[in-house]
């Protein structure tokens, strides 16, 4: 009799756990205070210990009419990125964050070599020349994360079963990201989980555009 | 009685429980509200023989050789050309701030700085926008003058066309700028602009002539005539505002860009000291390839003076071919400047050519080295002599911070 509870038992937890591990998605929407829906917000995995370099990858972010593109653009830690100039004028891309400090000296098209992001956190990227211009490199610990569309809609797909700890990110947003943190357990199918962040107003240098390019 | 090493770690026990603000991973470093640069460039220059305009001679390069009682003569100086301080501020409401002034004690004739740019700007949109600008500006027509505060990106000495533009007229303008990309991906834009001070515009063009250089204007500033008077760049006598346009077209990759200014200082002529100046320019910014840069630009225009001395018609071009590669670039230019005489007054004709090639090495962005040379021929039968010596090069050193 022992013996059968204990199979049991054991057949449970293996049922339990093939169900936790199960990949699902979640999915959900970040607001503001007031309510409206938050684009361009990242959500992610921020599970302690779960960072996995992606080695071998690669992404992009451009440099099109004075503005980087995109505005804010999350890698996977381990990731190089890119940074093509395809103004027709030159570019000193920099970063002085701690996360990641680097240089790429005046240049144009692609002649700058990609840069490797090794560690999590922000990277404010910008340019010596056009001091308005701004970018963000968000280096993520996995590669569980997506990006709110102009709803503020996400869909995080085939995350695994499980408990988590699920992060929401804006560049405007002057909080912790532990306060925005939710604990979330999810199983087999769809959970929907949302945000609220309170922003600032944007504090970027005001633009220079048109013909009265700042030198 | 606590002892000394259990004292020190109680200050630091109150040290760490002191409310620092801990930097975390995922925060955003705060932008700044104010921001600084400079820019300055030092030189050793060899002109030709013929004084420089900036002495009172009759040379057109911004330096030349010295007056002797043999003639003129050939002289190697050091010179600083520039220092500049530029301020910025983000101010409420999305509002650009931005102040300007550059030491040019050659030009200037001292020390003082001369505020080349005050302005307030405010856009919206971002690809598709519209903007307005108000304050103490130049005009931007050069399609040289696009490199760090205002100076020629290509050579050391901009053309003649541009070197005018950018030595005469300040204006306390107001602006309205509107940009737009279309589907089909043309880029488009328009400058309107109304604003005071260019009441004595081209005199300097009509006594003294076209001149090559990399001065920039200044609202308090003057420049220095022949005859030894100085006029003032900014000098609203009339009341009466200028008004100016600045058309572009170009594809979204900017591989070809034209654009078409007009400038009308409206000088009411019956006013003592005004002058009736207008003028169109047309040019073009080509990029056959990525590492080319080709610019043609066109000028002409009248400038009219109430006691009909000094009536003159004015016309300017230059080709530009400039190659680039990482922190070089080389670049050649091919200057044509012609001023005729319009009336039966003083005379002001004057015809010349110039051929102007220079390299240039970035360090980095704070370091650039520079060399150029002029070859310059020119004519103008008013002046002493005529046709005066005036090839030479200039080798600088600019630092920006």
């Amino acid at each position: 009799m022992h013996r059968l509870i204990l199979l049991l038992a054991i057949l449970a937890l293996a049922v339990g756990t093939t169900v936790a591990q199960a990949a699902s998605s979640i999915s959900g929407r970040v607001v503001n205070a007031e309510g409206q829906g938050v684009p361009q917000a990242v959500v992610f995995l921020n599970d302690p210990g779960s960072a996995t370099a992606a080695s071998g990858a690669s992404a992009e972010m451009d440099q099109i009419n004075k503005t980087f593109v995109p505005g804010v653009l999350p890698v996977v830690v381990g990731t190089r990125v890119h940074f093509p100039n395809r103004d027709q004028i030159h570019h000193h891309v920099y970063s002085f964050s701690r996360t990641k400090t680097f240089e790429l000296p005046l240049y144009k098209g692609e002649d700058a070599p990609p840069v490797l992001f090794d560690k999590v956190g922000v990277v404010k990227v910008g340019c010596n020349i056009h001091d308005w211009m701004s970018g963000i490199i968000l280096v993520l610990p996995n590669a569980h994360y997506a990006v709110t569309d102009a709803e503020g809609r996400f869909t995080l797909s085939g995350v695994p079963g499980g408990s988590h700890a699920l992060a929401a990110w804006h560049a405007q947003h002057r909080g912790k990201l532990d306060d925005t943190t939710q604990r979330v357990e999810l199983g087999d199918g769809l959970l929907e989980v949302n945000f609220t962040l309170p922003l600032d107003a944007a504090s970027g240098r005001p633009a220079v555009s048109g013909a009265r390019k700042e030198p | 009685m606590p002892s000394v090493s259990a004292g020190y770690a109680l200050l630091l026990l109150l040290c760490c429980a002191l409310p620092i603000r801990a930097w975390a991973q995922y925060d955003v470093e705060d932008e700044q509200r104010v921001w600084l640069r400079g820019v300055m460039d030092v030189r050793v220059v060899r002109g030709g023989a013929a004084p420089s305009w900036t002495d009172l001679g009759p040379g057109k390069t911004r330096y030349g050789g010295d007056f002797t009682e043999s003639g003129f003569e050939r002289v190697t100086r050091g010179v600083m050309s520039q220092l500049v301080i530029e301020v910025g501020a983000a101010l409420p409401a999305g509002i650009r701030a931005q102040l300007q002034v550059n030491v040019q004690p050659d030009i200037a004739g001292d020390w003082d700085p001369w505020v080349t740019e005050a302005v307030l700007r405010k856009e919206w949109g971002a690809e598709n926008g519209f903007g307005l600008q108000a304050g103490v500006m130049g005009i931007p027509f050069s399609l040289e003058h696009v490199g760090p505060a205002w100076a020629p990106e290509y050579t050391i000495s901009a053309s003649a066309l541009n070197s005018w533009l950018w030595e005469e007229i300040s204006v306390a303008a107001l602006e309205a700028e509107w940009w737009h990309l279309t589907k089909g991906g043309l880029k488009l834009g328009a400058i309107i602009g109304a604003g005071f001070g260019p009441d004595q515009l081209a005199r300097v063009l009509a006594l003294r002539g076209w001149v090559l250089g990399d001065g920039l204007t200044g609202v308090n500033g003057d420049l220095p005539l022949p005859n030894g008077e100085r006029t003032e760049i900014f000098d609203e006598r009339d009341d009466r505002p200028a008004a100016y346009t600045w058309l572009t077209i170009g594809d979204a990759g900017e591989r070809a860009t034209l654009r078409v200014g007009y400038f009308d200082n409206n000088g009411d002529q019956d006013t003592a000291g005004v002058w009736n100046t207008h003028f169109g320019t047309v040019g073009a910014v080509l990029h056959p390839h990525p590492r080319i840069d080709l610019i043609v630009q066109y000028l002409t225009g009248e400038a009219r003076i109430g006691d009909r001395t000094n009536d003159s018609s004015m016309r300017a071009f230059y080709a530009l071919l400039s190659h680039h590669r990482r922190g070089h670039r080389f670049s050649v230019r091919y200057d044509e400047f012609r001023v005729e005489d319009d009336d039966q007054g003083n005379p002001t004709a004057e015809r010349g050519d110039a051929i102007t090639a220079a390299y240039f090495v970035e360090l980095g962005l704070r370091h650039r080295f520079g060399f150029e040379y002029v070859w310059l021929d020119s004519h103008r039968p008013s002046r002493v002599p005529p046709d005066p010596p005036q090839d030479g090069w200039q080798l600088s050193y600019r630092f920006r911070y």
